[in-house]
């Protein structure tokens, strides 16, 4: 010890832990622990040996996808398909969610709380049904038509959207829009001049956001049978032509990825708007291009809006509604209900813990460094091009890679969920940390710290609090998702759903989509809970 | 410099003060001429020998770079990473180890009480103190400090000014410190170094400058 610091020590202060952080740590350790001991992992046979080889040939398939010219053909014209789709299905939802926004907005209501949290409230229902399940409920309305693709997508995000952008509006400082309502003016107007200008970039971010996941849906809507590269990596998974899958999955990749690149950089632009006066010529082309592609889509899908209205749609939504009402009650299906929700919980929680653990071991790859070795880059290269394959393809796909390996039961699906928030999480992870402030790294280094020590405490204290709430965000996503693992027949409540919906049980299939708001509901409030106890 | 010397850097904002200090720790990269550190240049350096250098020279930034959830012990600590494996560091944020030195050396910037504080908690005259704990713990022999006590009162000031002092003259070291505060530099450094868009404009012995007279580095006039 220096002299400086030799002298009487006082007396330490007590620690004092947070005991809500710590109460929260403990029950997502405990939470996991269930998990994976429900999962199966430690106690029964969970390998399929039998399915190694198939394996093999699907792998060994990656480094000679198929390139005959007919069938790039075929992958041109889906990729056409889920563009228009996304295109159609993502802008109608910004304009629905334009409308819910000021629905449902603070700015709206002013004191009257009962009127918006009743809003609140109905908006849950579409939001809380994933893409997919919207997709079956509108094949049963609509029968065999584009719309069903369109809307699927349109009308949870839509109800998302309406949240985000009230959420927005709400936020933005509101010192002009008081000024106009003393001033005189209405409500309507006040927006208009004092609060819509300020959030404007913040809107088109998140609109563009939204185009970007629209992608992703329009390829899952695929795979229950609207078309596109969804579907076409669906149909070459069943005929076993694993040459075919790998070049539906890199078409599906470089799709995925002019989407994030191009939403990224319309993103950046909206928070960060060219300083002058006049219209931003990258924002505005933005929007003219997504204007543009959706009158093509509208062409090229064959939409009318006439058989939003055709009598038969009209008939068909009356039988169902009228024969979904009183929903199902008896004990066996609640119980079946009750027991499907418990899987469903478990995979989603199998699936976050695996993805957070493995993005924040990827974390330090992912994030592109400012000065770097070539070996460095080229590592991350190749971890970020991983993450980009692991979120193209649809969970649903994945679960059906696991199961030549694992036996069926809850962890393909748990895995395939898992696998694929990997990617996403790990992309999300990664930008964390190229935002964080990297100064305390480089002071301890400077100070002579070696690399691992000076990520540990210059960067993993300030990166702790956002990946939490990065992994509580994707639960509240996984839980939907699981419902989409479990219509195509991984388990949990979507293989209740999907049977009741083929059986035409419409009481049934009332009481599961029931549980599956309530569901999400329960989760996104445990979520919110959580993050803020950790804020 | 040599061994013992306690040198202010003055200057207006933007004269380079914080670039001079920066080129010293090894964080700015010269553009031009050669730096030479513990008799080393540590731009030819790499690895573990750099790092070594780099455990010698401890600094005091202005933007403190405390990373703001971590607890006050754990930042302290960071200042004896040169000298811990990673499994030990690893482990002291489990449980902080070495706490007597963590707490002598908050003691002796008034913190003691504050030992497990989140540090983002604390006002910027306390992150300052707890950089300048963190330094007590590096022990460095060549202690740089920018504007160590900008946030600080006056009395406050002197307290930790003359611990860095003390600091690099147990270590056998030397003190460089850029201040905007003509007194202080005048009352705890024995030279003065006066910088101006990048350039040395004078180099004097602080015995014979005045307050007036550093005042004009500042653009004050009277």
């Amino acid at each position: 010890m220096t002299t400086l610091l030799d002298r009487p020590v006082p007396v330490a202060p007590p620690l004092v832990r947070d005991r809500r952080r710590w109460a929260w740590a403990l029950g997502a350790l405990a939470l996991v622990g269930w998990a994976l001991a429900a999962s199966g992992l430690f106690s029964g046979a969970v390998l399929n040996p039998g399915g190694v080889a198939q394996f093999g040939r699907f792998a060994s398939a990656a480094l000679r996808p198929e390139l005959a010219p007919e069938f790039l053909a075929v992958v041109g014209e889906s990729v056409l398909v889920t563009v228009a789709y996304a295109v159609l299905g993502g802008g109608l939802a910004v304009l629905l969610g334009a409308a819910g926004a000021l629905a449902v907005a603070r700015t709206t209501w002013g004191r009257r709380r009962a009127g918006r949290l009743v809003v609140r409230g109905v908006l849950a229902v579409p939001r809380g049904l994933h893409e997919a399940v919207w997709g079956l409920l509108l094949l049963n309305v609509l029968g065999l038509d584009p719309w069903v693709g369109v809307l699927a997508i349109a009308l949870p995000y839509g109800a998302v959207t309406a949240t985000v952008f009230a959420g927005i509006l709400d936020e933005v400082p509101r010192g002009g829009f008081d000024a106009l309502l003393a001033a005189g003016a209405g409500r309507g107007t006040a927006t208009l001049y004092g609060l819509l200008p300020q959030a404007t970039g913040s809107l088109l971010s998140y609109a563009f956001y939204r185009l970007e996941c629209a992608v992703r849906s329009a390829v899952v809507l695929g795979l229950i049978g609207a078309g596109g590269l969804g579907y076409q990596l669906s149909l070459s998974f069943t005929s076993l032509r694993w040459e075919q899958v790998w070049t539906t999955v890199y078409a599906l990749a470089v799709l995925c990825l002019a989407a994030e690149a191009a939403g990224r950089a319309v993103r950046r632009r909206a928070a960060d708007p060219r300083a002058g006066a006049g219209r931003d010529p990258v924002l505005a082309g933005a929007v003219w291009a997504v204007l543009v592609l959706a009158g093509w889509a509208v062409w090229f899908l064959a939409l009318s809006p006439a058989t939003l209205v055709s009598a038969r749609a009209r008939e068909q939504l009356g039988h169902v509604l009228s024969a979904a009402w009183p929903p199902a009650t008896d004990r066996d299906l609640l119980a079946a209900v009750l027991a499907a929700a418990v899987d469903t919980v478990l995979m989603s929680v199998l699936a976050i813990a695996f993805a957070a653990f493995g993005a924040v071991a990827l974390a330090g790859l992912v994030a592109r460094p400012r000065s770097a070795g070539p070996v460095r880059r080229i590592a991350g290269g190749a971890v970020r091009t991983a993450l980009l394959l692991l979120r193209a393809v649809p969970p649903p796909v994945w679960a059906l890679v696991l199961l030549f390996v694992l036996l069926p039961g809850v962890l393909p699906g748990a895995l395939a969920l898992g696998v694929y928030t990997l990617g996403v999480l790990g992309r999300l992870v990664g930008e964390a940390v190229e935002e964080s402030d990297q100064r305390p790294r480089e002071a301890l280094r400077a100070a002579g710290a070696p690399p691992a020590a000076a990520w540990l405490y210059g960067t993993v204290p300030s990166l702790a609090g956002p990946v939490v709430a990065l992994a509580c965000y994707r639960w509240e996503v996984a839980i939907r998702d699981t419902v989409l693992v479990g219509l195509l027949g991984a388990g949990g409540i979507g293989v209740l759903l999907s049977a009741s919906t083929a059986s035409f049980d419409w009481p049934a299939v009332a009481t599961v989509l029931a549980a599956i708001v309530l569901l999400g509901l329960a989760v996104d409030l445990l979520s919110e809970r959580a993050r803020a106890a950790l804020r | 410099m040599t061994a013992g010397e306690r040198v202010a850097v003055v200057g207006a904002s933007g004269a380079g003060k914080s670039t001079l200090l920066g080129v010293l720790d090894g964080t700015v990269a010269p553009t031009a001429g050669t730096v030479e550190v513990h008799g080393s240049d540590p731009t030819t350096l790499r690895g573990r020998e750099l790092r070594r250098l780099r455990a010698r020279t401890g600094t005091v930034r202005q933007q403190l770079d405390l990373p703001g959830p971590l607890r006050v012990v754990h930042n302290v600590n960071a200042g004896r990473l040169g000298s811990w494996s990673a499994a030990r560091a690893a482990w002291s944020l489990l449980r902080p180890q070495g706490a007597a030195e963590v707490l002598a050396a908050l003691d002796r910037v008034g913190l003691a009480d504050r030992l497990h504080e989140r540090t983002d908690r604390l006002s910027g005259g306390q992150r300052q103190r707890v950089a300048v704990a963190r330094l007590l713990l590096q022990r460095p022999e060549l202690v740089l400090a920018d504007e160590p006590a900008s946030a600080l009162d006056p009395a406050l000031a002197d307290v930790v000014l003359t611990l860095l002092g003390a600091l690099a003259a147990e270590q056998g070291g030397a003190l460089v410190a850029a201040l905007h505060d003509p007194a202080l530099a005048l009352r705890h450094c024995d030279r003065v170094v006066g910088l101006e868009h990048g350039r040395v404009v004078m180099d004097a012995p602080a015995a014979s400058l005045t307050v007036t007279s550093l005042e004009g580095f500042y653009g004050v006039t009277r």
